[in-house]
């Protein structure tokens, strides 16, 4: 008997009490006509057969009750309403009578005779291990650092050419304009010292006097060069120049 | 001597009987029950419906209600059913007039194959209100009872307003 029949889970606990079927047969009186009501057993045999002869007999509705032990339900097999002679039957309904005893198993009822608190089961957690995950690991593995250190050395080279053209463009310029400004101040000087006496400034006395520090150098963040800083940080150079040594 | 002691012995006996009771009695009960071994009960209560002014009947198709008799034997052939529909209301406005009466009792569900036959066997009393089965099978039968009541002697005319009430009746009888 399946749950679908029964209308609820069919388990252990669960026993049959009695039938209530009901039908209309469809039969003309003259004709020979019987019906049963049945349930199998499930090993072999039938739980219950009904029959009743309609034979000769006007055709009614019947509403029958059927008494049975207490069964249990995982006892029953195959139903049917199983006809003879001539007629049909409409309208046919078979309602199982049932009890469930909710003890039969201690565990359904914690106020069960018998319950025995249940011990939670810890669940197996498989851990996450990134060192042995199989991506990472992928992620992980050496590739060709030739070539990436020759792309990374290549480029690092053009930008320390392209820093110390820079610097060369700028020192040139700085040390031209120091010279034009010296030159130029030197003949000033001697065009100065030419038209002055400066005997009274060499004879001239500073009074003794105590000059107090009157400017305040606040602090501030002073940034660190981080281009000198990734300079230095390279063993790039370095490299070059001793596999320089070795060509 | 010899009579002296007959003397006494006759007065000793008659001094004894006027001293004891002149009969002995007991009240002793004896007490049984009888459990009906036929039930009659309601399933369907019935109710009128009003398809005209004059007319009351529990045909469903006029919003009415056919009622449901159940009887439930557990002894064939010792009892008999005799189920009547009305002729009369029980309670009602105050009626001037008339009122016809008609109805019909059957089998409508049974619990026994058998019991199919209780109709063609039944027979009617009373001027047809009354319909006495033979219940010759245990188990349970189901019978209906329709009524109608038309009001006006035949002429139509409207009952007046106000509830109605009218009573099957349904016996087990002994046979």
């Amino acid at each position: 008997m399946s749950s679908s029949v029964l209308g609820i889970d069919v388990q252990d606990g669960l026993d049959i009490s009695g039938v209530i079927y009901t039908y209309l047969p469809v039969k003309n009186v003259v004709d020979d006509f019987t019906v049963t009501v049945q349930a199998k057993h499930a090993d072999t045999g039938f739980i219950f057969q009904d029959t009743e002869d309609w034979s000769g007999l006007p055709a009614i509705r019947i509403k029958k009750a059927l008494a049975l032990p207490y069964t249990p339900v995982s006892l029953f097999g195959e139903s049917a309403i199983v006809t003879t002679g001539t007629g049909t039957i409409e309208d046919a309904s078979v309602i199982y009578m049932y009890r469930f005893d909710t003890c039969y198993d201690p565990q359904n009822d914690p106020g069960c005779p018998g319950y025995i608190p249940p011990v939670p089961k810890i669940p197996k957690i498989d851990f996450y291990d990134a060192l042995e995950d199989e991506f990472v690991e992928m992620a992980l593995e050496e590739t060709d650092s030739d070539l990436i250190e020759d792309k990374e050395m290549k480029e690092t080279d053009e930008e320390e050419e392209d820093e110390e053209r820079l610097e060369v463009a700028f020192a040139a310029t700085s040390n031209a304009l120091t010279i034009a400004n010296t030159a130029t101040q030197a003949s000033v000087l001697d065009a100065i010292n030419k038209a002055t006496n400066f005997n009274s400034y060499y004879i001239a006395q500073i009074p003794g006097k105590i000059y107090q520090e009157t400017i305040v150098l606040p602090d501030s963040r002073l940034p660190d060069n981080r281009k000198v800083f990734r300079s230095l940080a390279k063993d790039t150079l370095m490299n070059q120049m001793i596999e320089e040594q070795y060509k | 001597m010899k009579k002296l002691i007959t003397i006494f012995l006759v007065m000793g006996i008659s001094g004894c009987a006027l001293l004891m009771p002149k009969k002995a009695e007991a009240d002793t009960s004896i007490s049984g029950s009888i459990e009906s071994r036929c039930t009659v009960n309601t399933d369907t209560a019935g109710y009128y419906g009003n398809p005209s002014a004059n007319t009351l009947t529990t045909l469903p198709a006029s919003n009415g209600q056919v009622p449901i008799v159940r009887i439930d034997t557990t002894l064939a052939n010792a009892y008999k059913a005799q189920i009547s529909y009305p002729t009369s209301f029980s309670s009602s406005p105050s009626l001037s007039d008339s009122v016809t009466w008609s109805g019909a009792v059957a089998v409508v569900q049974t619990s026994v194959s058998g019991m199919s036959a209780y109709q063609a066997a039944s027979t009617v009393t009373n001027g047809g209100a009354m319909r006495v089965y033979n219940l010759t099978l245990a188990g349970t039968t189901w019978f209906s009872v329709s009524s109608q009541a038309l009001y006006g002697g035949g002429q139509a005319k409207p009952f007046p307003g106000g509830s109605y009430t009218a009573v099957v009746v349904a016996e087990c009888v002994a046979q």
